[in-house]
């Protein structure tokens, strides 16, 4: 009886979510998780105990009122829950899908040492689809217009989010887009399987309705200036991202076949290369193709060569527990037949007699000696080298800011690895009217990241414009 | 004389030649700095020809008798510079290739002073030159675990 009571009280069994078996995802783009039912949201809220003092709130970089939508979803108000939810994100459908959850709000879950941590981004994630189920969405009243006027450089996650937060402080608002559609990396890097680009697009025209502007094909620093810009606007941000693919500086990296992350995913997402020739910009069909990395970009750009019929394999320099993608993430691509080869470096490319990559040289390795951080490091093995034959390789070791901002903004300081330097504390750079932030400051890092950085420079932004009379 | 076919023959020599790559390594990266576009890469650079210039301090001190701050102990070589394309230099060069340079640089010296070591039969010399090149080992490790931790994350 006690037993019964006790489960009862705290109930520890986490909720799958429904996906796609893998013998039949593997052969299309659609999205591998389906979603919470109502009935499996309202049990998994119905989990979370309410905690007086919730550790979750603080470890979101957006700071949702976590205990709160679930509180409302267990009751069955998901109108209530997703009113919550918004007044901390503007981007829920997105974050439910790529933010690592378990490395955030869920893992500080008073439940996560018996494994049962609530799935927080699952019930999000269910919030936003149902909300956009209804047809109609909610619009806030919007304040009355301030008549400043900021300018955004940069449809991603972090430019959307400045856009959103200054938008409802009555400011006009202009996003100016280099690619030809709102979203960076949400719609050039992250695959259908895993945000499907309607979500995207629906939190996009969202903005809209909201009445912010948007410019594609538009690249700042080229088109125009930010200091041309900033004779029209009161303000501007920088949000362009981290666009400039990192390769390994080994030999044959310019073979054909050989492709940066960026690429061979803009292709495929972006220009939707999977579905030519609907789409009129064809990928190449590839038979071997080995990835190199094992982060979340090097886990999308592995399943994505399976779903176009290749052997697919992961070529990753550590062991399998160091693997920095998320492990539902790495998990899947288990299941759907990536093959993974750990322990092992990329030495060199091999090309045939038209240029084409035919082959590749690595090299296994081992852990070493802890050095004086104590971490062990891995190191080569000789006489370990081993050809595989492939026909591509992506590369998705990492990538930097793209250094065309830093290059024609006089005054603007960057840091030596690229980024634009800025405050913590408010986004602010070295040049006045000047904010920036997401991966332009932090270099890559997660979606969510980007958007607590937006949020907080859309705030020092309006304090800004709003103290100062005219910027 | 080229260096493959140098002989050192005194203990003094050999500090005085490992001072005088020191200088020139430093001289190399305080130039680099002059030249290259962006300031944070000047800064890069200025800071690597410090570095240079405390290693040269250092061995000013152990020809001055502290023989003792050089040691013979193995030094972790994650071999990262081995299997790098050469960087050619530019006023463009990034902090990646910064540390490239710098690792290759650190592992020429340390095949330079092994090198040395063989080709001399003086019990004293060759430890000293082991020593040396175990110094530049360290060196370059401190370059590779920096390109290691941010580089190579693979994320």
């Amino acid at each position: 009886m006690s037993e019964v009571v006790k489960k009862k009280k705290y109930d520890l069994d986490r909720r799958d979510m429904p996906k796609q078996p893998p013998e039949v995802r593997r052969f299309n783009f659609d999205e591998v998780a389906l979603g919470y039912t109502p009935e499996l949201a309202v049990e998994e809220a119905k989990r979370c105990i309410q905690c007086k003092r919730p550790t979750c709130i603080g470890n979101c970089p957006v700071e949702i009122n976590i205990p709160g939508f679930l509180n409302r979803v267990a009751d069955g108000d998901f109108a209530g829950g997703i009113r919550i939810l918004k007044e901390k994100n503007c981007l829920p459908a997105i974050c439910g899908r790529v933010c690592p959850q378990e490395e955030q709000c869920e893992k500080t879950c008073i439940f996560r040492k018996k494994g049962g941590q609530i799935a927080i981004g699952r019930v999000e994630r269910f919030l936003a689809d149902w909300e956009a189920q209804q047809g109609e969405l909610e619009m806030p009243e919007l304040p009355r217009k301030t008549g400043y006027k900021v300018a955004i450089v940069g449809g991603g996650p972090s430019g959307l989010t400045v856009a959103g937060d200054l938008i409802k402080m009555g400011h006009e608002v202009t996003v100016f887009e280099a690619l030809h559609k709102m979203g960076g990396v949400l719609v050039y890097g992250i695959p259908e399987f895993r945000l499907p680009k309607v979500i995207v697009n629906r939190e996009v025209e969202y903005l809209q309705m909201l009445g912010v502007e948007l410019v594609t094909d538009f690249v700042v620093g080229r088109t125009r200036t930010i200091d041309s810009l900033l004779d029209e606007y009161d303000a501007v941000f920088v949000g362009s991202g981290a666009g400039l693919p990192w390769f390994m500086d080994i030999p044959g990296e310019n073979l054909n076949g050989v492709y940066s992350a960026n690429e061979y995913l803009t292709r495929l997402n972006l220009m939707k290369g999977f579905l030519f020739p609907k789409y009129h910009t064809p990928v190449k069909r590839h038979r071997k193709v080995a990835v190199v990395g094992g982060g979340n970009v090097a886990m999308d750009c592995a399943r994505s060569a399976l779903r176009l019929g290749a052997e697919s394999r992961i070529v990753y320099r550590r062991s399998r527990e160091e693997l920095p993608a998320r492990l539902e993430e790495i998990e899947n691509a288990e299941e759907e037949g990536v093959i993974f080869d750990f322990l092992t470096l990329p030495l060199r490319y091999i090309g045939d007699e038209n240029g084409w990559v035919k082959a590749m040289e690595c090299q296994k390795m081992e852990l070493g000696e802890p050095d004086a951080s104590g971490r062990r490091r891995p190191v080569p093995i000789e006489g370990s080298e081993t050809i595989y034959e492939v026909d591509a390789v992506v590369c998705a070791i990492g990538n930097s800011p793209n250094p065309l901002i830093g290059a024609t903004t006089p005054g603007l300081i960057i840091g030596k690895k690229g980024n634009i330097e800025a405050n913590e504390e408010t986004g602010a750079t070295s040049r006045e009217k000047i904010w920036a932030g997401g991966d332009v400051v932090t270099g890559a890092a997660t979606v969510i990241l980007a958007m607590g950085a937006g949020r907080i420079a859309a705030r020092s932004i309006h304090e800004y414009l709003t103290s100062n009379g005219s910027a | 004389m080229t260096e493959k076919h140098m002989k050192l023959n005194s203990v003094e020599e050999i500090l005085d030649y490992a001072i005088k790559k020191e200088e020139e390594a430093a001289r190399f990266y305080a130039d680099l700095a002059d030249r290259v576009e962006q300031k944070a890469m000047g800064d890069v650079f200025r800071d690597f020809s410090k570095e240079e210039q405390e290693h040269k301090r250092k061995l000013l001190t152990v020809k001055s008798g502290s023989a003792a701050m050089l040691s013979m102990d193995r030094v972790l070589d994650l071999k990262i510079g081995d299997y790098l394309v050469d960087i050619t230099l530019s006023p463009h060069l990034d902090y990646k290739q910064a540390l490239i340079i710098a690792m290759k640089a650190e592992k020429a010296a340390f095949r330079l002073y092994h090198n040395l070591a063989a080709t001399t039969d003086d019990e004293n010399l060759r430890a000293l030159l082991l020593m040396l090149a175990q110094e530049e080992a360290r060196h370059k490790l401190r370059f590779e675990i920096e390109y290691e931790d941010y580089y190579l994350r693979e994320n």
